[in-house]
């Protein structure tokens, strides 16, 4: 039975809402344990204000074992932990945990390079005007790498927007939910287009605010 | 103010050694302007950073107003970084800030309140001749007016000492000229101890009151500025003067000096210290029958003294030149220019 689209339309934009808000939720989230966990690794590894061996191989292990984990593997594995946290297993919000679980080493790594490439001088003239390694952290690394920070987070974010539509498999919601469920297994081509036109003009408005934030946050 | 003794720093990388600094003995004075001079790879970056701990010594001690830096705990170290002021050459400034924001960094760190530092930092910003650029940042500058920010920066909390690593040397000789200037004018005005290292020996020349001459991590040769000018002893100082003053002797007048019977009498005259305002020339010119013939030369201004060397060539009776040249020797040396110098 063919769904007629302007029926339709309340649903689409329930969707779209509940993947801007698993986005949001995730990246916030994810941002949350990324920054100090890409700070950390930063300032661990050889030659950093901290140097400390154990700690960045343990980190930096931890890290690539997330990393090489297929989104959609994750989401299968993790469900008993998203049970615990949340209830339950389906929905947005259940999408959510593995959503963060997926972002936040990723944006560790977004932060760790975007750290990395702020110019070394500047961390050793701070030092040699006497700043501890907390000041150099706060008032150098991040202010001075904060513009590429935002261009990475947005990044991360449109990253957070496709795997969220892999989430539709599982019953997450949003647009991929949407698309898969209608659009795929039911053959509603017009909503499968729908789906995809708002998915590329959420990424296009992200990469706009990245874009636009980045360039402010050039000069404090 | 700054005293090095017996300072060594080895590096160790994947089993192999690399001697940076090799057992250095130097002595800065309070309210001189120290220079270091090396080629790329002397050990020179790591000599200065040794004044404030960015590098730990791995023999010896660096003492600053006779205490041991290596000693001090974190804290101590903190204070006393404050105290010593350090530019780059690269300068090393906080491109996310603006100028003033800059100025006021190191006096954010320590916390001092805000109208203190309002105040310091236009202060500051106006002696740099600064004042119309606090509100810019750094990639609407020029390099030189990065350095003086990089100045200004280092100013800001009133230092004993300032380290200068390279800091002219991204500059062009112009804007070189301006930045030593102010180093100058900040010595005088604020007493502060200058340490320098640079490879230009127009800036060690220009404003240096003593220099070190550095090579494989040795201090090779030390002395007032002038006196490695008139007398250098090791054959890396003397590339380093020849870097400023050209000691050869072009082709073109050495090619016929050894031409046909009448060999030319042709000498390298050169100016010290004490009679370099002496009107030699024109005296043997008149007291002797030679008439003197000036083919090449050069004279530089060395701590307001004038330093040089003239090529003459002396056209006379053989015994007339002999006597005019015994006459000027005894204010200036000379030496015969052969035919075989080329």
């Amino acid at each position: 039975m063919q769904v007629n689209l302007l029926d339709f339309w309340p649903r689409i934009l329930e969707a779209t809402q509940e993947t801007l808000l698993m986005v949001s939720i995730a990246l916030v989230l994810a941002t949350v344990i990324g920054l100090p966990l890409g700070v950390a690794l930063v300032v661990t590894r050889d030659h950093g204000l901290m140097e400390n061996k154990i700690v960045f191989n343990v980190l930096n292990g931890v890290v690539n074992i997330f990393r090489s984990i297929p989104f959609i593997i994750l989401l299968v594995a993790i469900l008993p932990l998203t049970r615990l946290l949340v209830g339950t297993s389906i929905g947005t919000a259940a999408a959510t945990v593995p959503l963060v679980l997926f972002s936040g080493p990723y944006i560790a790594r977004l932060i760790e390079s975007s750290l990395l490439d702020v110019n070394k001088g500047v961390i050793e003239a701070a030092q040699s005007m006497g700043a501890t390694n907390w000041q150099i952290i706060y008032r150098v690394l991040l202010p001075e790498a904060l513009s590429t920070i935002a261009l990475n987070l947005t990044i991360a974010s449109i990253g957070l927007v496709g795997a969220s539509a892999m989430a539709g498999f599982v019953g997450g919601g949003g647009l991929g939910d949407l698309a898969i469920s209608y659009g795929y297994q039911r053959f509603e081509t017009d909503i499968m287009i729908v789906t995809v036109i708002l998915l590329i003009i959420i990424v296009q408005a992200f990469q706009a605010i990245g874009n636009y934030l980045s360039k402010k946050l050039r000069r404090l | 103010m700054i005293n090095f003794k017996n300072v060594s720093k080895v590096y160790e990388h994947e089993g192999e050694k690399l001697v940076a600094v090799n057992e250095v003995n130097l002595q800065v004075e309070r309210g001189e302007i120290f220079g270091v001079i090396g080629f790329s790879g002397a050990g020179k970056s790591t000599l200065v950073r040794l004044v404030n701990q960015l590098e730990k010594p791995t023999e010896g001690e660096v003492l600053v107003d006779g205490q041991d830096v290596s000693s001090l705990s974190a804290k101590e170290l903190r204070g006393m970084r404050r105290k010593i002021s350090m530019i780059f050459q690269h300068f090393n400034l906080l491109e996310s800030k603006t100028v003033y924001h800059n100025v006021a960094f190191p006096l954010i760190l320590s916390g001092e309140p805000r109208d203190k530092v309002k105040k310091r930092v236009e202060k500051i910003l106006d002696f740099v001749g600064l004042k119309d650029r606090a509100n810019y940042y750094t990639d609407q500058l020029s390099g030189g007016q990065k350095q003086r920010v990089g100045i200004a920066r280092a100013l800001a909390t009133s230092p004993d000492i300032l380290l200068c690593d390279e800091a002219t040397s991204a500059l062009d000789p112009e804007t070189t000229q301006s930045i030593l200037e102010l180093l100058r004018k900040i010595r005088d005005e604020y007493n502060v101890t200058i340490l320098m290292i640079t490879h230009e020996m127009n800036v060690v020349k220009d404003v240096c009151d003593r220099v070190a001459v550095m090579e494989d991590g040795e201090v090779i040769e030390q002395g007032s500025i002038f006196d490695l000018f008139t007398n250098p002893k090791h054959k890396t100082t003397h590339k380093f003067i020849q870097s400023v003053m050209k000691g050869d002797i072009p082709q073109s007048i050495l090619i016929g000096i050894g031409e046909n019977n009448h060999p030319r009498h042709i000498y390298r005259v050169t100016f010290l210290k004490e009679h370099a305002g002496e009107p030699v020339f024109s005296r043997i010119a008149k007291r002797f029958n030679v008439e003197v013939n000036i083919l090449y030369g050069q004279i530089l201004e060395i701590q307001e003294t004038p330093f040089g060397n003239l090529i003459v060539e002396l056209q006379g009776e053989d015994s007339e030149i002999l006597k005019a040249v015994h006459y000027i020797e005894e204010v200036v040396s000379v030496e015969r220019v052969m035919a075989s110098a080329s």
